[in-house]
């Protein structure tokens, strides 16, 4: 697929790097040609030096040409401009990032579409209802619902004791509980298991399962589930104003943030939570503002080590629920190692929204998660695929990826060896990254 | 993919060893062409490119299959060194024919003939090519013809398992200019379009050929020459042999100043960009250059009394001038005759090279238009030391690194010559010559003056000196830092 991506920034430059390693043909266009050069010599795709709001440097990157047009400059009203010329010389999708959620509302839609825009990326949006989620489910780090919870993915921590650490995955399957371990993620590497792999304590186990089974998983994960209402925000980032917009009433927010012109200005932003102006990395001011009474303490301030460290200062004084926004993507694994509930990081969110169109350009039904080095997607299985051929276990999969669950005549089910897939099935595949091409060439 | 494992070791060896093995396996592939060309014309110089081919290949298949590497990751490391293996590799192993066949070499000479071919220099240490079989001329054209878009980039066209960003490596390693312009998104069909275009020009040249006074076989060996700007003929008085024919000399022409222009802009030319080509500055400094200097030309030559007839002031100055610029290194007339001025303006010309990006040797003009206007601003700044200037080629401004990137290679370019001609004059090799054979194997001309000109040939030079040409012409084409890189210290040390 051709795609044209318009602005080099992070998640523009990760996007690309991701999109070329998945084999795709990627055009890169920005204006800053230092930017452009290093991204040059060390990936496979081109780049293009220019502006990406202009005529005729879209004219010049024959962005007519495009299948996929991607604006994800730092400015919303340079994306929408760009997607609306790229649509106009003829790109096929056009997809513009946003920073506000009037281009989401449905009511605005119709005059979205008409500027030439056919999806919008919101990352803090995306990034805030992974949050609430977070939230809910205090016990899962990631939470992966499809079809209205019939069949889920929860990215889980083992802790030592818990009653799967130590079992061979040959003697889970045997025992009857309806789980599918799809993935393991252990000492930075995610790997797809095979049944002579053992869980280990410290694993960060992701598991398909379905909703009636969700008790059993919390036991046998040696979980317990946490009651959250009042939840303490460090940083007033656009992340954060967006978290407390969507969250509505479950929640009762204060946010504490060290620059006094944006503490004075959050009162309009979002009138119903407590603002406090201090730092959020003294100690004694977290105490002072009653962090004990805290349940959940979510860190959204721009510095990725900030955040991961209040987390664990939070989690020692006693919080059960940490959330960071970790936007460094090397960091990811570290922190996900440390005592910290769950991370989010606004450039994996976005690419989740863009392999979810190329996987299925079609249905908006379809979903698809990113993590830092693995996807999780839902696929409808094609009538004559490759994956309606045969059995599962006769199917000689790729190893980089696993079947995890399918979603058949309004049931969630999960997959073994003797699991025939057939056409019309909704399929949630976890594969490692790079490997989602292949993915797609088993589903079409 | 996102957490990139960095290898421990310093270099990927075993990655290296595995794709040199997939080159060797491709190069045996092309020694099968010679074989079959022995065999069409019963000569027995088929075994030796037989047994060649199938060494290579055996050899081939040992290294990539018993290679067994850790990682696919190829660093910046990995890309230099295993471009500069590359080539003496292929040259080791294309110079076995030359050691057995039926008028055979010494290992010197047979070196310095593969990597001469490779290089695309021309320069040949071959006294009778007449005598030599059609394989023979065969595998020397088709040395050159590799040789002229580059080895590495063949096999990124070829091999899907090098279109990641290791491969890139090898690309950027391989590629020579200011910066490596990519004209596909994806780093195979960059490689892909490139031999195609040039495939392509490489059987119209042939075509063309055939319809003038050439046999088929002369015209093939020819093409791949000319295309590549190579400069190997398959007889002994090589281009003179056609002095008398108007419609070659202007094909070969043609085709000598496309192989010296930018591959990425006749691929736009192609899709009918016409405005790209008159926009680009380097294109029309390269024009420019070849009027001017056919100007002079014609005017030394009628000053000196040697315009016998219309073509000798212009035909064939101008084919001179663009075998030279382009470093292909065909003559169709004693250059020598028209005296030192024509000489010393040789001299200039091999220096300059073509365009970057095209098969062309030498500095190459988009360096020489830097140097040029990076001189004229800092003379500006003398009068106006407040002035900010910059440096604009085809409305782009060049920053500051690459400028200073293309500085050092100047001075390097002259210590090399500088070096190398004075290994050759201390070898006891007349000092014009010496700088003169220095110039041109740098640059990848080929042509000869004095001892190794018309009069004489390459074979005449001592072993020693042999031996640092052949490392210059490498050195020159992969445009000199990729090969001197590798001797550095800090090449091998962390």
């Amino acid at each position: 697929m051709r795609i044209v991506i318009a602005g080099a920034g992070e998640v523009g430059s990760h996007l690309a790097k991701l999109l070329s390693a998945e084999e795709q043909d990627i055009l890169l266009i920005d204006d800053n040609t230092d930017r452009l050069a290093v991204l040059d010599a060390n990936y496979n795709l081109m780049t293009f030096p220019g502006n990406p709001t202009s005529f005729s440097t879209l004219r010049d990157a024959s962005v007519g040409n495009a299948d996929l047009f991607i604006a994800v400059t730092p400015y919303e009203a340079s994306n929408i401009v760009a997607c609306s010329i790229a649509k106009t010389l003829g790109a096929k999708k056009t997809v513009a990032r946003i920073d506000s959620y009037d281009f989401m509302d449905p009511r605005n839609s119709d005059v979205v579409n008409s500027m030439g825009i056919d999806r919008v990326i919101y990352p803090e949006y995306l990034a805030a209802q992974e949050i609430i989620t977070a939230l809910k489910r205090t016990w899962a780090r990631y939470w992966f619902e499809l079809h209205d919870g019939n069949l889920i993915l929860a990215g889980i921590k083992l802790r030592q004791g818990a009653p799967l650490a130590g079992m061979m995955l040959r003697d889970l399957a045997y025992s009857n509980h309806e789980l599918h371990v799809s993935a393991i993620k252990r000492n930075h590497e995610t790997i797809i298991p095979r049944g002579d792999d053992r869980i280990e304590a410290g694993d960060i186990l992701y598991i398909t399962t379905t909703r009636e089974r969700i008790p059993d998983l919390i036991t046998l994960t040696g979980k317990q589930e946490h009651k959250i209402k009042r939840v303490l925000i460090m940083g007033a980032s656009k992340m954060a104003i967006r978290l407390v917009r969507s969250a509505g009433n479950e929640f009762k927010f204060k946010i504490v943030d060290n620059d006094a012109e944006v503490c004075r200005q959050l009162p309009f932003k979002c009138p119903d939570c407590e603002i406090i102006y201090g730092d959020g990395r003294d100690p004694e001011l977290l105490a002072d503002i009653g962090i004990s009474e805290m349940d959940a303490f979510v860190a959204l301030t721009d510095s990725s080590e900030t955040n991961i460290f209040t987390c664990l200062t939070a989690k020692d004084m006693g919080i059960k629920k940490t959330v960071a926004d970790v936007e460094n993507i090397q960091f990811i694994s570290q922190a996900e190692n440390l005592n910290i509930g769950t991370v989010v990081n606004k450039k994996l969110l976005a690419s989740s929204s863009i392999f979810q169109l190329l996987l299925d350009a079609d249905s908006s039904t379809s979903k698809c998660l990113a993590l830092a080095d693995a996807e999780v997607a839902e696929l409808e299985a094609r009538e004559g695929s490759k994956i309606t051929k045969a059995p599962v276990k006769d199917l000689s999969l790729p190893k980089e990826l696993t079947l995890a669950g399918l979603f058949r005549d309004g049931e969630g089910l999960l997959i073994n060896g003797n699991t025939h897939i057939r056409p019309g099935d909704r399929v949630l595949v976890f594969c490692l990254a790079g490997a989602l091409h292949k993915v797609e060439k088993l589903f079409s | 993919m996102m957490f990139k494992k960095i290898p421990r070791t310093l270099i990927n060896l075993r990655l290296i060893i595995r794709i040199v093995g997939w080159l060797l396996i491709i190069e045996a592939g092309f020694l099968v062409f010679p074989t079959v060309t022995c065999l069409i014309y019963g000569e027995s110089d088929w075994l030796p490119f037989g047994a060649t081919s199938a060494g290579t290949l055996i050899v081939g298949l040992l290294l990539a299959w018993q290679s067994h590497p850790v990682s696919m990751y190829a660093g910046k490391r990995d890309g230099y060194l295993l471009t500069s293996l590359v080539w003496v590799v292929f040259s080791l192993f294309g110079l076995i024919p030359f050691l057995f066949c039926t008028h055979p070499l010494s290992f010197t000479d047979a070196f310095f003939e593969a990597m001469s071919g490779f290089t695309t220099t021309g320069a040949s240490v071959i006294e009778s090519v007449n005598d030599m079989s059609h394989g023979m001329h065969m595998w020397r054209a088709m040395t050159q013809w590799i040789g002229g878009m580059g080895i590495i980039l063949f096999t990124l066209a070829l091999l899907p398992m090098l279109n990641y960003s290791g491969g890139l490596q090898l690309f950027n390693a391989e590629m020579t200019g200011l910066t490596h312009d990519k004209i596909q998104p994806r780093i195979n069909q960059t490689a892909k379009t490139l031999w195609l275009m040039y495939t392509g020009l490489t059987v119209l040249l042939i075509g063309l050929l055939c319809l003038g006074p050439m046999s088929f076989f002369d015209s093939i060996c020819h093409a791949f020459g000319t295309i590549s700007t190579g400069g190997y003929s398959s007889h002994s008085d090589g281009m003179t042999l056609w002095h008398d024919s108007v419609y070659i000399k202007c094909v070969m022409i043609v085709f000598m100043f496309l192989g010296g222009v930018n591959f990425g802009l006749l691929y736009k030319l192609l899709h009918g960009k016409v405005k790209a080509l008159l926009r680009n500055d380097v294109f029309k400094t390269f024009v420019g250059i070849i009027f001017v200097m056919l100007g002079i030309f014609a005017l030394v030559i009628t000053l000196r009394g040697q315009a016998f007839n219309w073509e000798s002031v212009t035909l064939d100055p101008l084919f001179h001038i663009v075998s030279t610029i382009t470093s292909t290194g065909y003559s169709v007339a004693n250059f020598e005759l028209w005296g030192p001025i024509t000489l010393v303006l040789t001299f200039v010309m091999m220096a300059f090279g073509g365009c970057a990006g095209s098969t062309a040797g030498g500095m190459k003009i988009d360096r020489i238009i830097l140097l040029f206007k990076t001189g004229h601003n800092e003379l500006y700044r003398c009068l106006y030391p407040r002035s900010i200037t910059s440096v604009k080629i085809s409305g782009s401004i060049i920053s500051s690194e690459i400028i200073s990137k293309v500085f050092a290679f100047l001075c390097i370019f002259i210590l090399l010559i500088i070096g190398g001609g004075l290994t050759l004059t201390a070898c006891g090799v007349p000092l014009v010559d010496s700088f003169f054979s220095t110039f041109s194997c740098l640059s990848n001309t080929g042509l000869g003056a004095g001892i190794t000109g018309s009069e004489g040939s390459y074979s005449e030079l001592p072993g020693l000196a042999k031996w640092v040409l052949s490392f210059l012409m490498l050195v020159g084409r992969l445009e000199i830092f990729t090969v001197l890189v590798v001797l550095t210290p800090s090449f091998w040390n962390r």
